[in-house]
């Protein structure tokens, strides 16, 4: 393979963990999207309190908001952000470095970037022990996740490694403890441990989830599929999900040749 | 903004959604952007048949322009297809496509839909070409 040191280190990286994690490098779309979630916070609600630290208004939303009001106020921050023209170029650029070692360069980006806000013990939001492909996602498919606080324990998400992937295969052998995968897993779950200013990517084909965040703080993070664009899809298909963001010369030139007679 | 709605009887680029999902889905998608939405005019069945796309944008009216169900309903031909959006698009009309949540309101925006509809006709065939492999192997 014609892969630099450095891409070779972090291909095994990826092979062995599942994921990768890198500071962004960014900075100027890591200000962007910080910026973005400060205005659209403040413009949901006066009541909101908005301190100085980034981080601390964020962690601290869930003294201005109830989880009653939680799902409300999630979309009204998804719909900014997809109103938003320059959100998903900048959420691709801060990611670029890592899709190019593990996806490529020639990319579909997911048409919307998805958000999570799991506030502390709140049980309404949380995303059972799942692999994206078992609901019709294309094994080709890579997940940006980024965190807009720093996120550890419970307040994170959880990832099966691959070392322990084979062990689910006996899940479907009617064991008693099988009633519950998390259950019959969570020994062997890597807690993501990440912090603000670095972004993940991950094999969504891997089993992961979250639980009930029992830290005093509220966990926000993004998340967007990105793949190759030429390769296979699943269910969710070029256009209604999928958009090409960096198609190349070549590619254009190639997809609209007729012979000339 | 007033819109027609636009749906398939029969498949389009290797996927079949009933009608009255497609109408659904035309109908969710303009209460959601506010567009008053006009009774859809349904496509012919036969193969590679736009004649009532064709009627649509012709008799399109004082109506904004036209709400499809997926740009997977373009026709293929790169031609025929130009052909049908400029004559739209020289009304001063749109054409919205729901499922993708996207449009074509003038000719610098139907790049992004051309290059979508391309990269599916490939996939269809790469498709194609992988189904036979795994046949072959059978």
């Amino acid at each position: 393979m014609f892969l630099n040191e450095f891409e070779i280190k972090q291909s095994r990286i990826f092979f062995e963990k599942g994921y990768l994690i890198s500071e962004i490098q960014e900075k100027e779309s890591l200000k962007y999207i910080s910026d973005f979630f400060v205005n659209a916070t403040s413009s949901y609600s006066t009541n909101i309190k908005i301190n100085e630290n980034f981080l601390d208004t964020l962690n601290d939303i869930h003294n201005s908001i109830n989880v009653e009001e939680l799902n409300s106020f999630r979309l009204f921050i998804i719909d900014s952000m997809a109103k938003d023209k320059k959100f998903r170029e900048h959420y691709y650029f801060l990611s670029k470095n890592l899709l190019d070692i593990v996806v490529g360069n020639e990319l579909a980006m997911q048409n919307r970037v998805n958000l999570s806000i799991q506030m502390p013990n709140d049980d309404s939001s949380l995303l059972p022990i799942h692999a994206d492909t078992w609901s019709g996602d294309s094994p080709f498919e890579a997940v940006v996740w980024m965190p807009l606080v720093d996120c550890y324990d419970t307040k994170s998400m959880y990832l099966l490694s691959p070392e322990h992937l084979s062990k689910i295969t006996n899940f479907k052998s009617g064991d008693e403890k099988s009633n519950d995968l998390f259950e019959y897993v969570k020994d062997d779950v890597e807690w993501i441990k990440i912090d603000y200013g670095q972004v993940m990517i991950f094999n969504q084909s891997l089993p992961h989830g979250n639980i009930i965040n029992t830290t005093s703080e509220t966990r926000w993070s993004m998340n967007c599929r990105f793949k190759s664009l030429f390769s296979p899809y699943g269910d969710k298909g070029i256009g209604e999900f999928f958009e090409p963001i960096t198609t190349k010369p070549m590619t254009k030139l190639g997809l609209n040749y007729n012979f000339p007679f | 903004m007033k819109l027609r709605g636009y749906v398939f009887s029969r498949p389009f680029m290797n996927e079949r959604v009933p009608q009255n999902i497609q109408n659904l889905v035309l109908r969710d998608f303009c209460n959601k952007n506010n567009f008053k939405y006009f009774l859809s005019a349904t496509e012919y069945a036969m193969k590679d048949s736009h004649m009532i796309l064709e009627k649509t944008i012709n008799e399109i009216g004082n109506l904004d322009g036209i709400v499809m169900y997926s740009l997977r309903q373009l026709p293929e031909k790169k031609s025929y297809r130009y052909n049908l959006i400029e004559a739209l698009i020289a009304k001063k009309k749109v054409i919205h496509f729901a499922l993708e949540n996207k449009y074509i309101d003038n000719l610098s925006n139907i790049e992004l839909i051309d290059e979508i509809i391309n990269i599916i006709s490939i996939q269809n065939i790469q498709n194609n070409f992988i189904e036979k492999i795994a046949n072959w192997h059978e």
